[in-house]
């Protein structure tokens, strides 16, 4: 009787609200896609490839992966309490050299840097940091810059002056002809904050808005030729967001009108895959929970189907699937 | 030898059952003999209990530090929240009160509302917003800082969009320390995320690096609210023993669990549209100084209207 009370005890907890199971990347198996992927899971990079994960870095605070032109170099951030620094490393994770110092004695004194990506030609790498305001030390807000990609050089330039306030400038997307896309925050005269997707000719320049403050879009991915734009948009909202494909010109530079490819739910991160025929994004498996990976086909005739690639990880959503064909 | 009669073997099972059962909803017990410690009743309309589980109401929520710097009993209020729910029309608002809100508060004089709590406990904050704002509370719900963390982890974490980054470089370090005015930097990046306790807990907390400050956290706190409430549907009769557990000595609330059945009955009738989001930015409000101290300063000609459209 003992027993069955014990029994008792136990199963009622059987009738718990349906939690998601989570998964290490390297216990789960997904369907293969073309090429190398590299995403995060609990601080570590993971190389996704022949529909199956590899460890490449500890989990120690490694996120936001990018991937050089030719597939054989990574940035990456690794992030401590108070700061956080971008690393070169390997394809295999091996050997990091770090392209920032960002570390101080005192705790308001350390930087931050955020999204590392490298140029089209590989020669810099772009990435938010946040530079201090001698006047506010309570003002914090990323600005982008851009260093060599050589560990040994330490030649670096500031490219965007952000909105005071507001948190800054992130998500650098470095283009073929030197121009940059980026995300950029506003607060208006109701206080509300809006994000656009900025582009910015030169370092320094004043730069245009792709993007109308109602639309709330940020995050974009540009096609390996440079003539669509992927970008995450709230619209006003605060709890859901779409996922809009735009078509890029860059000779004025502007966005065509944008078409919705997912819409609602929890949409981040999207990539284009190399050859541009797929978009990867990060999302939960339903309406809440941890992200997971996921594909679309942005040019499909008809409205496109997702496909789920994984189903139990826990992927960070700040660090937008790194995609490359070797 | 003897053997039990078949009925006395059932009765031993069924009661065997029942002490399974009783251990393991314990918590949901524990927590509600300890957690109210409201010292006054609160003038709730004593009736028909049904009618008054399913008939609008208003709750006050009130988040503390309840951290090292503060003795236990003489804590701020960092945030109020007042809410009313209609569950018959599936419809809420949600007003933020500036912390700073320069008032009146009963039995104290002019001082800034969050300090109601700190000298008058749950009474002294619900008297201070009937007062202030001419609105009726019917209950009060009080959380404190290790409380939302605890909370959300026992969620599972809360999905968030956040808007924009949120920097701070003082961001205090006060809860499990032995220096209650440490403090470290926090980074909370835009976009979708899915926030266990701590980063929700940096993400309605931090106000330094935001140009609307404190209204800018009030606004956080709502959208976590929201979260929270997204994360509840999901909740069923056995998840609340591991959610008592996990609040205990860090929640304090009047609400009783008829009217608590209700709410999370409804909880996924709610969504963004049938929830109405309320901050008293100017010109409802103003900074200034007084008494040496920088407050807001409200514009009742402009305030009450606004809070009488939805708060009875």
């Amino acid at each position: 009787m003992c027993l069955f009370g014990f029994g008792v005890y136990h199963a009622a907890a059987v009738f718990k609200g349906a939690r998601t199971q989570i998964q290490r990347p390297t216990d789960a198996t997904a369907p293969a896609l073309p090429g190398t992927i590299y995403v995060v899971q609990g601080q570590a990079i993971y190389r996704f490839d022949h529909g199956s994960f590899r460890r490449i870095t500890a989990e120690e605070g490694w996120m936001q992966p990018a991937v050089s032109p030719d597939g054989g170099v990574l940035v990456a951030v690794k992030r401590s309490l108070n700061r956080s620094d971008v690393y070169e490393l390997g394809s295999t994770g091996r050997v990091p050299l770090p392209l920032t110092h960002n570390q101080a004695e005192s705790v308001e004194g350390n930087h931050w840097a955020f999204y590392p990506r490298f140029s089209p030609d590989a020669s810099r790498v772009y990435f938010s940091y946040d530079p201090k305001d001698p006047d506010n030390n309570y003002r914090v807000d990323l600005a982008i810059f851009a260093t060599s990609s050589d560990p040994q050089s330490s030649q670096t330039v500031q490219w965007t002056q952000p909105n005071e306030y507001t948190g800054g400038d992130v998500e650098p997307v470095p283009l073929e002809h030197g121009g940059l896309m980026y995300t950029k925050f506003s607060i208006d005269e109701q206080s509300i904050v809006h994000s656009q997707v900025w582009f910015q000719a030169a370092p320094g320049s004043a730069g245009a808005a792709l993007t109308k403050p109602a639309d709330d879009c940020a995050q974009p991915a540009v096609s390996k030729d440079e003539t669509m734009v992927a970008m995450v948009c709230r619209h006003g909202g605060l709890e859901s967001t779409d996922l809009e494909l735009a078509q890029l010109d860059e000779s004025t530079p502007a966005l065509g009108a944008a078409r919705v490819v997912v819409h609602g739910g929890l949409v981040a991160s999207p990539e284009f895959s190399p050859d541009g025929k797929l978009l990867a994004y990060l999302a939960p498996a339903s309406a809440s929970g941890p992200f997971q990976l996921w594909t679309v086909a942005p040019n499909s005739a008809s409205a496109p189907a997702p496909r789920q690639i994984t189903t139990h990880l826990d992927l960070d959503p700040s660090s937008a699937p790194a995609w490359t064909n070797s | 030898m003897y053997f039990p009669r078949p009925s006395r073997l059932i009765a031993g099972f069924v009661l065997a059952g029942l002490v399974g059962l009783v251990m393991y909803f314990l918590p949901v017990f524990q927590s509600a003999s300890t957690a109210t410690s409201r010292t006054g009743p609160l003038p709730i309309q004593v009736g028909d209990p049904l009618r008054s589980a399913t008939g609008p109401f208003t709750v006050l929520l009130l988040g503390s530090d309840d951290d090292a710097k503060f003795p236990q009993d003489r804590v701020n209020t960092q945030s109020m929240l007042l809410v009313r729910v209609d569950p018959t029309a599936k419809q809420a608002t949600m007003l933020s009160i500036p912390r700073d809100l320069w008032v009146p508060i009963p039995g104290q004089g002019m001082g800034k509302i969050s300090t109601a709590y700190q000298t008058g406990g749950a009474d002294g904050a619900v008297a201070a917003v009937e007062s202030n704002f001419q609105v009726h509370i019917d209950e009060y719900v009080w959380i404190g800082l290790e409380g939302l963390v605890h909370l959300v982890d026992e969620l599972g974490g809360v999905d968030m969009v956040i808007t924009n980054p949120v920097m701070d470089d003082f961001y205090p370090a006060d809860i499990n320390t032995n220096d209650p005015y440490g403090y470290y930097r926090v980074a909370v990046l835009p976009g979708a995320a899915h926030l266990d306790g701590v980063h929700a807990l940096q993400y309605v907390r931090s106000r330094h690096g935001d140009l609307r400050g404190d209204f800018a956290r009030s606004e956080r706190q709502q959208q976590l609210l929201m979260a929270i409430k997204a994360r509840a549907e999901h909740l069923n009769a056995a998840d609340i023993p591991g959610v008592a557990e996990a609040m205990q000595g860090e929640l304090k609330t009047t609400i009783g669990l008829a009217r608590l059945r209700v709410l999370l009955s409804m909880a996924g009738a709610f969504n963004g549209s049938s929830v109405h989001r309320v901050l008293l930015l100017p010109p409802n409000t103003s900074e200034g100084t007084a008494a040496g101290q920088d407050v807001v300063l409200p514009d009742w000609s402009q305030i009450l209207p606004l809070v009488h459209q939805s708060f009875p």
